[in-house]
């Protein structure tokens, strides 16, 4: 850091609504401003260690440029700078300064920092995952930026998050989406025979993807020869050229334009890739090899089965591609997933990586040996031998909801005849209740737990797992939540989370012990009723034909608020009636 | 602990089985395979897939061969494809090293894959390059012995490495024992510098087990080749045989297009300028090359009815004995009938109408337009061969393959027509946009016949063989045993159901007049967009035939089916394509490891339902659309209608429908593999709840089937099953009264009692 220092004019101001003092903001080891009038007393050093974090405003918004810097004891400091330029700068050397702190608390000699002081890597640790995960963040605001809760207490009930290997862990890449990009139906403005096609990344990433001859050409051709909108002009131009299935139009226009022709002859670099990859193939069903072996496949030999040969002109064919192909290239493609980690908007950076990509991955010989372990473990019968143990992958549902919700469809779903042969729910539940009574008794045994019962059980939890949201719902797959306008569902469940939030930090505090807790629990009391009051407020705004489904979803909300404050009441009066009545201890509820 | 695995007796013989456990199934087909090698007779036998035939195979014949030191049989196990005998070999792997660690050394066996030069080469250079043809192209310009003799003096002509170390070893290039999949021989080879190829083919008359293609045994010119030193004390193993008859067959039908001839053509001018420049040059050798032919004739003479059997199945010893005609002893008058042959050919081509010809009459205009005699046509097919192997030295080698197909047609129509007077090979003429000559054979047992002569015994199995009274009359044979096993269920692992209508109740079909109704393409895509929200992992559909699977997929593409489909699971295809299907079917397969799920659509009668497996979570259900029937409008297939009627008197109706229904229980058995495993099975037609049609499916699928349903009810009975099989269950199934999976204790104590009451 020696050495290396910025220096910008900048307004210093201990809050948002303060106007602010001119100074200057010089930032080395330690963070230092100088105001401009000496004898203003705003004069300011904080060490870069200090800082907590950093905030500032994004360009292009129509505020000004702001840094807003938290130091550990919560305090903030904002600085208003004269460019943007001047703040980015300033932010970059903080950045860099933190880093270096990061590393520093690692030596014996700066063990000094005490234990109840988090070290930089927890609270990156915790932006990251405000970053990651945008309910949280919401969360956050809400709770701690107003005071409702403190920074420690909101982050105690999710230690788990905090843990480092689950950081890790769910840094589990997003796959692709299903969807073909053929799927993309352009839009037409209905009156002149003009399409649109939306571009978004994501498709240019699984063009890219499918197709590498595309890719080699937009690396060959942009922006050297035309400009990234005419390439992809001219890709939808072929695109339609294959959609129209006139294979002579097609010729034709390929004829004469070379660009044009590129989209529209078989992909090289797939063939290619196809014959490496056909190496490396499973041998138990390496059809290919067959081809060798036999020669019922060449063209004369033994019979035709499939009445329809259909031999087509040669001349035309390389302009014929079929969708069966692209299915398969797609799915291929998918199944492979997001190989690079470029976030990049630049076609041309996502182009080139990928290329990359495909290289590396071409030398593997490991691979292979794995490969003939697989069979050799696959020959086998399967119940003829002790069971194997195969090492388990943890299952990880992104959203638990979808699936259970689709579970409920399912049984929803079933014909009303077949009702009589399920039992109810007493019953599996006596099922389940004699099982483990059984158990009890004679210990465990092989198979743990009858099949009858455990399939009595559980197809009536799939049943009973069912909210109002399903049975309304006229479509039994889309629940009432998905009919509603987004901004009011996402209010809902924001709600919901919130409460959650809030009930979980209410009841913890019980029983109140410490004044502290005391504190707290006022606090949530307060946010609590605000919310309340929000509850009320929404079910009133919501839709007249939709309140009364709103009301239903907003019930139990209100009714677990209800309850946190009739706790409270008791609870308060219990100890007013305590405090008044003799020395027991605080808190025996 | 792990329990042992199992030794048990059958009779005198000492079995040894590389599990723990057994089926009973599998205990009696060993019981019966052991008695038709006793009895050194031919045997068929049918058990459902799913019940362990190849390990109970492998293991009782080698079993039986370690009883026998004397006299040890050989163990020929013939496969339809190379991925199969992967897994033969892979299964076998499993069984040596058993055995090896319960009787050491003396239990060590050699196996080998065969397999063709693309599938062994170690060359990178003949590697590289595209097709079979070129590799073996490639293979022979570095491996022929005249440019081997070349290379001697000029320094520059290229050699195959791998070969010349495998020449210089001469007799000493062994393998020693062990089980040798075609990987682990292209290692071998690498590693000690033989050609693996070759290595392979010479190590055939040691091996003790060998597994190769259908092809190598039945086709007449390989067969020539590679199977002749086999001795007479071997087991021939035809599995997966439901198709035997279709596959002989195909080994003796070949057909002619105007391609073909304008090749043959322009190779037919090539030997005759090489000719005239060995006239010029070197008459001597063309004069050595004819000695040698009148010798050769000579020779074989003597060994006609011996080994040399084999090598032409079609050739009585009679015609072995005759002289080859004079007409074409002379190199240059052989080309001259050569290309008078091709003439005729051609002239045949140029009619407009559909023609149908037996041989007899084919053979005697051709006499009478082309001035060719029947018996010459015998020997132009050798008489080639020893033109162009010998003498021409010919480098246009790869080429000439489509003349000599030209000419393995008439080899084949002069023979047959020759040797089976009354017989079946004929002649018809298709112009549709072609016109192509063909040339098929309709009698099945011809190509087979040599094999049921030649060796001890023959074993013909498949999962689905009936009726199983068929077979022995559409290969002619007299099997000493033949039968048919039921299987066991633990539970009821298997649910096949007949879909008659969708959920609009409307009836569905691949019917000719149904089959492009929206309705039913719409009720058949509904079919699978609700069968794959809830089933998991694997899902495979097969369709009647490739182009009905085009237009349904199409169809399903623009009306959002698809992509509903899509939004469950990951869709993949078997194309015409082989390379493409095949990666197609690594993907499904790895979608399914991963969870993520994948539906795989497939076409009954193509490489992947004859061959692929769909066991485990591969396959948990599989949809066949439609009745496979053949094409009925082909002209081959209703010349062997005729042919089947007039001799078997097998009604056309009845063999189509058998046909059919056996293609279909085949595409839907692949999902079974073991007891333990389970999948579902749906025939989406309103045709198969037709009693003709049903009572010809496989008893082990009758006896579960779920009849006359439409999709909803189809999607309720595959809820229930599917919960029902997620439960553990009792593998040994000893709560039920009877056992469906021995052990060892189990089997000691059949041998006290009896066997029948245990089993069944």
């Amino acid at each position: 850091m020696a050495g290396l220092q910025v220096e910008k004019r900048v307004k210093y101001k201990s809050s948002v609504k303060d106007p602010g003092t001119p100074g200057l903001l010089r930032i080395e080891v330690m963070l230092l401003f100088v105001p401009e009038d000496p004898k203003s007393d705003s004069k300011l050093k904080v060490q870069t260690q200090n800082i907590k974090s950093q905030k500032y405003t994004k360009e292009g918004s129509n505020k000004p440029p702001w840094l807003n810097l938290t130091n550990k004891q919560g305090r903030s400091h904002i600085f208003e700078f004269e460019n943007y330029q001047d703040m980015h700068s300033c932010r970059d050397f903080i950045t860099k300064a933190l880093a270096k702190c990061e590393e520093e608390p690692k030596k014996p000699a700066v063990s000094t920092s005490s234990a109840e002081q988090l070290s930089i890597a927890d609270f990156e640790l915790r932006f990251k995952l405000l970053r990651e995960n945008s309910e949280l963040q919401r969360l956050h605001k809400q709770f701690v930026e107003s005071k409702v809760l403190t920074e420690d207490e909101f982050w105690a009930t999710r230690k788990k998050l905090l843990g480092k290997d689950s950081v890790r862990k769910s840094k589990q890449q997003l796959g692709l989406k299903s969807m073909m990009v053929s799927g993309i139906k352009p839009s037409t403005d209905g009156r002149t025979n003009r399409v649109t096609f939306n571009l978004t990344p994501e498709i240019i990433f699984q063009i890219f993807a499918e197709k590498p001859a595309v890719r080699q050409a937009f690396i060959n051709y942009v922006p050297s020869k035309m400009t990234e909108k005419d390439f992809w002009t001219k890709y939808f131009r072929a695109e339609y050229l294959y959609s129209t299935k006139n294979t002579a139009v097609a010729a034709a226009e390929a004829a004469e334009d070379e660009e044009l022709a590129v989209f529209l002859k078989p992909d090289e670099i797939l063939a290619q890739e196809a014959r490496q990859k056909i190496r490396r193939v499973d041998p138990t069903l390496d059809m290919e090899a067959d081809q060798g072996d036999d020669y019922t496949h060449l063209m004369d030999h033994g019979i035709q089965r499939d009445g329809t040969l259909d031999l087509v002109e040669p001349k035309n064919d390389q302009f014929k591609r079929s969708l069966l192909q692209d299915l398969n290239r797609h799915a291929a493609v998918v199944l492979e997933g997001r190989s690079i980690d470029v976030e990049s908007e630049d076609t041309r950076t996502v182009a080139e990586a990928l290329t990359r990509v495909k290289q590396v991955s071409k030398a593997d010989s490991e691979a292979n040996q794995e490969r003939l372990e697989r069979i050799s473990r696959v020959a086998g019968m399967e119940d003829l031998q002790e069971p194997q143990n195969f090492p388990l992958a943890p299952l990880s549902i992104k959203d638990p909801r979808d699936y259970f919700e689709s579970q409920q469809g399912n049984v929803l779903n079933e014909p009303r005849g077949a009702g009589g042969l399920k039992r109810n729910i007493h019953e599996a539940y006596g099922l389940l209740k004699a099982s483990i009574l059984d158990i009890r008794t004679k210990g465990l045994c092989d198979p743990l737990i009858k099949p009858e019962v455990s399939f009595e059980v559980f197809s009536s939890l799939t049943r009973t797992i069912s909210t109002a949201k399903n049975i309304i719902g006229k479509n039994p797959r889309e629940s009432f939540l998905d009919r509603l306008p987004k901004a009011t569902k996402d209010e809902v469940l924001h709600h919901w989370t919130s409460i959650q939030e809030l009930l979980r930090h209410f009841w913890s505090s019980y029983p109140i012990s410490t004044t502290y807790l005391h504190t707290k629990v006022g606090k949530l009391k307060d946010a609590m009723s605000n919310t309340y009051s929000q509850l009320e407020a929404m079910k009133e705004s919501v839709q007249s034909d939709l309140r009364h489904q709103v009301s239903l979803l907003v019930r139990p909300m209100q009714q677990a608020l209800d309850a946190a404050f009739q706790h409270y009441e008791a609870d308060l009066q219990r100890r007013t009636a305590k405090s008044g009545g003799g020395e027991r201890p605080n808190g025996c509820v | 602990m792990r329990k042992k695995k199992m030794i048990f007796k059958i009779e005198d013989v000492t079995v040894y089985f590389p599990y723990e456990n057994i089926y009973p199934e599998q205990y009696e087909y060993m019981i019966e395979l052991k008695r038709t090698l006793d009895a050194k007779g031919h045997c068929l036998l049918e058990m459902p897939t799913g019940t362990g035939k190849t390990i109970a195979l492998l293991s009782l014949i080698t079993s039986y061969r370690l009883s026998r030191p004397d006299s040890p049989i050989k163990l020929v196990y013939c496969t339809r494809t190379v991925h199969e005998m992967e897994k033969t070999l892979a299964e076998l792997k499993v069984l040596h090293d058993y055995q090896v660690s319960q009787l050491g050394a003396q239990a060590k066996i050699l196996a080998i894959g065969l397999s063709s030069r693309k599938n062994l080469c170690v060359n990178p250079k003949v590697l590289a390059a595209e097709n079979r043809d070129s590799v073996d192209a490639a293979c022979r310009k570095r491996t022929a012995s005249w440019v081997r003799d070349m290379a001697v003096e000029n320094k520059n002509v290229e050699l195959c490495d791998y070969f010349e170390n495998h020449e210089k070893a001469g007799e000493n290039a062994l393998l020693p024992p062990g089980v040798y999949t075609l990987e682990d021989l292209r290692t071998f080879g690498k590693n000690r510098g033989w050609c693996p190829y070759f290595l392979a083919r010479h190590m055939v008359q040691f091996a003790n087990v060998i597994v190769y293609s259908y092809q190598y045994l039945l086709d007449p010119k390989v067969a020539g080749i590679i199977s002749k030193e086999l001795q007479k004390e071997s087991v021939v193993v035809f599995d997966e045989a439901h198709n035997i008859d279709n596959v002989c067959i195909e080994a003796l039908s070949v057909s002619v297009r105007r391609v073909t001839l304008e090749g043959a053509n322009r190779n037919l001018n090539k030997i005759r300028q090489e000719i005239d420049r060995f006239k010029a040059t070197d008459a001597g050798r063309l004069r050595a090359e004819y000695n040698r032919l009148v010798e050769g004739l000579a020779l074989r003479g003597d060994l006609s009815g011996t080994d040399q059997w084999l090598a032409n199945p079609a050739l009585p010893h009679d015609i072995l004995k005759e002289a080859v005609p004079g007409n074409i002893r002379r190199a240059e008058h052989f080309v001259h009938v050569l290309r008078r042959l091709l003439q005729y050919l051609g002239g045949r081509l140029d009619t407009e109408n559909v023609e149908k010809e037996s041989p007899v009459s084919f053979v005697s205009s051709l006499n009478s337009q082309a001035g060719i005699e029947q018996k010459t046509l015998k020997f132009c097919y050798d008489r080639l061969h020893s033109l162009h192997v010998n003498p021409l030295k010919l480098q246009i080698q790869m080429n000439l393959c489509l003349f000599r197909q030209c000419a393995t047609l008439q080899l084949l129509l002069g023979h047959m027509q020759g040797a089976f007077p009354s017989s079946l090979s004929l002649t018809t003429k298709e112009c549709l946009i072609f016109q192509i000559l063909y040339c098929s054979c309709h009698d099945a047992s011809l190509a087979i016949k040599p094999v049921f002569d030649r060796f001890q015994s023959v074993v013909i199995t498949s999962g689905t063989l009936s009726p199983i009274d068929l077979y022995p009359r559409l290969l002619s044979f007299n099997p000493v045993v033949s039968r048919s096993f039921k299987m066991s269920m633990t539970r009821d692992c298997i649910c096949p159901m007949v879909l008659t209508r969708g959920s609009d109740q409307l009836p569905v079909s691949t019917k000719f007049d149904m089959r492009s109704d929206p309705g039913v393409v719409r009720n058949y895509g509904k079919l699978l967009v609700e069968m794959v929200s809830i089933v998991p992992d694997g899902v495979v559909c097969f369709f009647v035939s490739y182009s009905y699977m085009d237009g349904i997929i199409a169809t399903w593409s623009e009306t959002g089916i698809l992509k509903e489909i899509m939004q469950q699971k990951l869709v993949f295809i078997e194309t015409q394509d082989v390379v493409e299907t095949t990666l197609a079917l690594d993907n499904y397969r790895r979608a399914c490891d991963r969870g993520r799920g994948a539906v795989f659509f497939s076409v009954a009668r193509g490489k992947v339902a004859e061959g692929i497996d769909f066991d485990r979570h591969y396959g948990r259900l599989v949809v066949m659309y439609g009745v496979p029937f053949q094409y009925t409008l082909s002209k081959i297939l209703l010349a062997r209608l005729e042919y089947l009627r007039d001799t078997f008197q097998i009604k056309e109706g009845d063999f189509l429908t058998f046909d059919a229904l056996r293609q279909a229980a085949q595409c839907v058995g692949r999902v079974i593999r073991s007891k333990a495993d389970y999948g579902m099975m749906i025939f989406a037609d309103k045709r198969y709840s037709r009693h003709d049609k049903r009572s010809k499916l496989p008893g082990w699928i009758l006896s579960h089937l779920r009849d006359n349903l439409s999709t909803d009810m189809a999607i309720h009975i595959a809820r229930e099953f599917l919960r029902k099989m997620a439960q553990p269950y009792d593998k040994a199934g000893t709560t039920m009264g009877k056992k469906t999976l021995l052990t060892q204790e189990d089997l000691d104590k059949m041998a006290e009692t009896g066997v029948q009451d245990m089993v069944y």
